[in-house]
């Protein structure tokens, strides 16, 4: 008992030297204030207005059967209607509200969805020597002073390391199968308005006859107090994929077809019971 | 040449369907041939990642069925003044939708085609 006071003195204090030892300081007054909520600006549609996405013959064939795959009901090579998230560069669509988080560290671009949440390092680390692949890839980013007023005006950012399968949007608009992607993004801010930010977004992939930028816009909600709606794709998915089609559950919770003709799923595996 | 156009305007389409959705494309619900429905509101699934109208509608015949309609997501549906509460069993309501390719009782919603059974909007606005 007589030891209580000094012990708690010890471990406060060494609580208190270990946190300013190791701690660096954060002064957010450098970085860009992006509280709040964030919506994409325009279309879920990745290619912009006008333009043809600069798939080589290859991928555009693969991309053409696959609208014509969506036309008959399926999903051609839109990967994520069982709830598999888009990965990047698709979850820039920002399919929901977005948040931005910017520590020292690691800037966190939150986008619930379908998990589509990120993770940017601006630690000043390098590449890992091993990273396990993944649909959102490994993203390292650096912050720059561009006009050197002391504060930051843009984050570049190099997204590698990834899985499949990936599709830029709901068209299935698809990625290379190497999945040898490269993504770098030059995120930066509307001068004129705080509540506006663009990135542009380069994709370098072997599906592509050259690097291909688009550029996002995204605007800041003004509710202050806006609400963060939860998002749980497995809740309300009523798509199902069995061997090589796709179905639709039905309002009684059985599979109904989703193709014109459509056969039903090969069940060889439950014991056919004869009905009376 | 005539294909390639074709495809380019159909990926223009289905993209635009993505619009106001989210994971997946809305093609397989014909949005070239909306068809009208009426019918009594037996559950609103106001859920992620898109929303469901489950519709009691009546055939010819008297036979009901109940159409599973899917539509927005909640977060696109509560900019637009939607909540949970917005519709409750029993709802009589007339929707123009989008029907699934395959002629079963399912398609697509929307909000601006979706109203309840005296005009008003079920949106509230």
């Amino acid at each position: 008992m007589q030891f209580r006071f000094p012990v708690c003195t010890i471990v406060v204090a060494s609580v208190l030297a270990a946190a300013i030892g190791g701690a660096r300081a954060h002064d957010e007054k450098k970085y860009p204030d992006l509280r709040g909520q964030w919506r994409r600006v325009g279309s879920a549609e990745w290619t912009p207005a006008g333009q043809k996405p600069p798939l080589t013959p290859e991928y555009q064939a693969i991309y053409d059967a696959g609208l014509k795959d969506q036309l008959a009901g399926g999903h051609g090579t839109e990967p994520s209607y069982m709830c598999l998230p888009p990965g990047m560069p698709r979850a820039m669509l920002a399919y929901t509200q977005m948040e931005v988080v910017v520590t020292q560290d690691t800037t966190y671009v939150l986008i619930d969805h379908i998990n589509d949440n990120r993770r940017i390092f601006t630690d000043g680390r390098d590449w890992p020597a091993e990273i396990e692949p993944s649909l959102r890839g490994y993203s390292i980013g650096k912050w720059l002073d561009e006009d050197g007023d002391g504060r930051y005006d843009a984050l570049e950012v190099e997204t590698r390391h990834f899985k499949g399968p990936r599709a830029y949007d709901t068209t299935g608009l698809p990625l290379h199968s190497d999945n040898q992607t490269v993504v770098k993004e030059r995120i930066y801010f509307d001068k004129a308005d705080p509540n506006v930010f663009y990135d542009d977004i380069t994709t370098i992939d072997h599906a592509l006859t050259k690097p291909w930028t688009v550029t996002r816009t995204y605007r800041r909600s003004n509710d202050r107090r806006p609400e963060w709606l939860e998002m749980n794709c497995a809740e309300g998915n009523t798509h199902v994929h069995l061997g090589n089609e796709n179905y639709f559950i039905g309002a009684d919770g059985l599979l109904m077809p989703a193709k014109k003709n459509q056969a039903p799923p090969d069940l060889k595996w439950f014991k056919q019971l004869k009905k009376e | 040449m005539r294909l390639e156009v074709v495809l380019i305007a159909s990926a223009a389409a289905l993209a635009a369907g993505g619009t106001a959705m989210a994971h997946h494309s809305f093609a397989m619900f014909d949005q070239g041939n909306p068809i009208e429905i009426a019918g009594t509101v037996v559950e609103f699934r106001y859920t992620s990642p898109h929303s469901f109208i489950l519709v009691d509608v009546k055939g010819k015949d008297g036979a009901s069925t109940v159409w599973n309609l899917e539509g927005p997501s909640p977060s696109i549906l509560a900019r637009d003044g939607m909540s949970a509460k917005s519709l409750k069993p029993g709802d009589e309501l007339v929707l123009t939708i989008d029907p699934l390719r395959s002629g079963a009782p399912g398609g697509a919603w929307a909000l601006i085609k979706t109203k309840f059974k005296d005009g008003k909007s079920i949106s509230g606005q």
